[in-house]
């Protein structure tokens, strides 16, 4: 029977009965969510193969019974952890491309020390990626290696495709990956030339805290914290819900501060002169021209993405200089593009299905 | 798809959603102005340097009251993850070595590597 309104009035006692059941579990779960710890996320076996202050790089150990001969490069974004592509089995992303055979290689970041301030682009592009790439060669005896950036390892991709244009990279994947830094309009009023003094800011913190990284994402949804928060009471009673929420909560939250120099070049040279997008980018010296990148090239970007607005992203395919060059649009934001439900379904399988063909 | 119209859970829900999407969208507009720039900066330029000069003074409290500095902190996290890393090292030339010796000894070695010969599906491979 229906009210006018057209309430239910048979489902009143149904309804009322599953929420103070989930009322009571919200108390219990609370509890043991305040208690317990999350779930144990990066954990896909792997090996390390060469740690040098901030940069990490593993090798993840096989698991099919053959692999492709490309090995696959992964270049994490220097402001987060890179377990973002590892969360639990099930849901890792790494896990994934080990099960379709490819051989997984990842560059990842530890929190720059005091003493690591001076790190500069440079070492970034031209030793840490480079010395990465040679020691995926000596691991696997492979020349060719396809490389695959997220986020900002993207742009650290793109700068290195672009100087070591002759190889040895053979496929290169991107990820939300920005160019035109004009278009990140928050990011560019945060770092306003006219009232944001960065050179004062490194000279005087060294490197940049993460405190402020983070805020300066989150102020990008500033509600959006407290929301989900309220949404996590609302499902306390759902462990699959309890579970997803702390791992990309954790992750969200484990910022990694930024090397001084670094930062310097990257708000002056990037957010400031927007070099990359007007060709005019170089780095020690060395000029970083995209459209020398000859390779095939796969760039995913989300539809809802608040971090890199499509804007920001869209003339990479237009200005790299490969032939074979594809721009897919994938349902989901910055995060849920690479990790989780959506990502699952949507962009690897995609990127199964493109980067096959080119790793054997 | 099922009429939550009425559902006042569904309208507790859609409404915080439509607050925080009211909110975010509220607050890009308002950060987006030179005028919020300006204070934030000057904010946040005053409270990094003036977290950076606490800092600094702490740890020479910390000094002075006998207790371990940051610094000595640091430099103690330092030497562990060292230690860390040459452990590591250690275990890789262990895992090296056990490969070696254990080549007629499969099982009891390091895993070997599979063979790089996998093919697409449509080249003929299989799909695991």
């Amino acid at each position: 029977m229906n009210a006018a309104g057209g309430l239910d009035l048979a489902s009143i006692p149904a309804r009322i009965e599953t929420e103070v059941q989930r009322a009571i579990q919200r108390s219990i779960k609370g509890v043991e969510y305040i208690a317990s710890s999350g779930p144990s996320l990066g954990s896909t076996p792997k090996d390390i193969l060469s740690v040098r202050g901030t940069m990490n790089l593993y090798h993840y150990r096989p698991i099919a019974d053959e692999v492709y001969r490309v090995p696959i490069l992964i270049v994490m974004a220097t402001t987060n952890r890179g377990y973002i592509l590892d969360l639990v089995p099930g849901q890792s992303f790494v896990e994934f491309l080990l099960k379709r055979g490819y051989d997984v290689y990842m560059l990842d970041w530890t929190a720059p020390k005091p003493e690591e301030k001076r790190l500069a682009m440079e070492d970034y592009v031209l030793d840490f990626l480079p010395h990465c790439i040679r020691e995926v060669q000596r691991d696997c005896g492979e020349t060719d290696v396809s490389v695959v950036g997220y986020c900002f390892g993207g742009v650290l991709s793109l700068l290195y495709g672009s100087i070591f244009s002759d190889g040895p990279m053979k496929n290169l994947v991107l990820f939300t990956t920005p160019i035109d830094f004009r278009k990140m309009k928050l990011f560019q009023n945060f770092s306003d030339r006219r009232y944001f003094d960065v050179d004062r800011l490194v000279d005087s913190v060294g490197n940049v805290p993460p405190e402020m990284i983070l805020s300066s994402f989150e102020m990008l949804r500033p509600a959006s914290r407290a929301a989900s928060q309220v949404q996590l009471w609302e499902n306390i009673w759902n462990d699959e819900f309890v579970k997803s929420y702390r791992m990309f909560d954790r992750w969200a939250t484990d910022t990694l501060p930024l090397a001084g120099e670094y930062f310097r070049t990257i708000t002056k040279d990037l957010m400031w002169d927007n070099k990359l997008y007007n060709d005019t980018m170089s780095v020690g010296g060395r000029p970083a021209d995209i459209s020398k990148i000859k390779v095939p090239i796969l760039h995913a970007v989300a539809e809802h993405d608040h971090i890199v607005p499509y804007d920001a992203a869209k003339p990479l395919i237009q200005k790299i200089g490969s032939s074979d060059k594809e721009e897919v649009m994938l349902k989901g934001g910055h995060v849920s593009l690479v990790a989780g439900a959506n990502a699952i379904k949507r962009l690897w399988p995609k990127l199964d299905s493109w980067l096959c063909e080119r790793s054997i | 798809m099922a009429d939550n119209s009425s559902d006042p859970v569904a309208i507790w829900q859609n409404m915080i959603g439509e607050m925080e999407k009211g909110f975010n969208s509220f607050a890009t507009q308002a950060m987006a102005s030179p005028e919020f720039s300006k204070v934030a900066n000057q904010v946040g330029g005053v409270s990094a340097g003036a977290q950076k000069q606490l800092g600094d003074l702490m740890e020479k409290y910390l000094v002075g009251m006998n207790l371990p500095s940051r610094a000595q902190m640091v430099g103690m996290a330092e030497r562990l993850q060292s230690i860390e890393t040459q452990l590591n090292e250690i275990k890789v030339l262990l895992h090296e070595l056990q490969g070696d010796s254990g080549a007629q000894e499969s099982s009891a070695g390091a895993a070997p590597r599979p063979p790089r010969t996998k093919r697409p599906p449509s080249a003929g491979g299989d799909q695991r």
